[in-house]
């Protein structure tokens, strides 16, 4: 059994004294509640890497456009291909730490929109972020037709 | 500094650079040790060397990027995986590390950090007279 006894912070213990050598009596309180508010908020950081990479879609008129997040890869190390509906991309990425070296791949596979131009399909990457255009097929744009009202 | 701020240290600190950012999310990173120093990797996609900020100040060394690429007017999101935030984050050390040797270097996304350790902690010989 443990027991535990509280005490009141009188004036004494309150008032800033040299004791503390400018430590204040609350500084373990204080640092024992930002470690609960970095517990439970560590979870808002960005997921942990494992082999994959957070990608994201757009489009506009004439194209559609992937961008993934592929920091610190060598431009030669990142291979882009389309097999029928999909793209797959593959990326490597070798880190120097002093005399160590380390190597992680990364790949990840998505569906894109049937009506794209497989052929033309193109590549940047830039900042360590990789932007896919894949243009649309001419019969997948839209058409402005207009009619005439009688 | 008031009485009110000796007593609760957190007054007196400065806001966090949150509130002027906006939301704001952690980059991922690791940190390696060496002999001689510590190196801290931070993975920033998407920014440049000119929207990045590496700031030391009382035994933390704070980072924030901005996100340069902003989504063009006729482009439609269908799908996100990415957050449009900027990354903020906070690293603290000690007296361990030599403060005015902190190197940083950004390279396609990836910033490096080299915290050398300070040379009156390294071990040395005293001669005996």
């Amino acid at each position: 059994m443990h027991i535990i006894r509280y005490t009141y912070p009188t004036a004494r213990s309150l008032a800033p004294t040299t004791a503390f050598q400018g430590r204040s009596p609350w500084a373990g309180l204080e640092s024992e509640i930002d470690r609960l508010f970095a517990n439970a908020l560590g979870e808002f950081s960005e997921p942990a890497a494992g082999n994959t990479f957070p990608v994201d879609l757009y489009e506009d008129k004439t194209n559609t456009y992937v961008r993934a997040e592929l920091p610190g890869v060598n431009r030669d190390a990142i291979h882009v291909e389309m097999v029928e509906d999909n793209l797959s991309i593959q990326a490597s990425r070798t880190q120097k730490t002093g005399d160590r070296e380390e190597a992680f791949a990364f790949s990840r596979t998505l569906s894109v929109p049937e009506n794209v131009q497989a052929d033309k399909v193109s590549a940047s990457y830039e900042n360590g972020v990789l932007t896919v255009t894949l243009p649309k097929r001419e019969e997948a744009k839209p058409k402005k037709v207009s009619i005439a009202v009688n | 500094m008031s009485l009110v701020q000796s007593i609760v240290p957190f007054l007196a600190r400065r806001p966090a650079p949150a509130a002027e950012l906006g939301a704001t999310v952690k980059p991922q990173h690791t940190l390696r040790e060496a002999p001689d120093a510590w190196t801290l990797t931070v993975y920033l996609p998407g920014v440049t060397k000119e929207n990045l900020e590496v700031t030391t100040e009382a035994g933390a060394l704070s980072i924030v990027g901005h996100r340069v690429w902003q989504q063009p007017k006729d482009w439609t999101a269908l799908y996100r995986e990415t957050s449009s935030a900027n990354f903020a984050a906070t690293f603290e050390y000690d007296l361990s590390v030599d403060e005015e040797k902190i190197r940083a270097e950004l390279k396609d996304g990836v910033l490096q950090v080299t915290l050398p350790k300070a040379a009156a902690l390294q071990p040395r010989r005293i001669a005996v007279q």
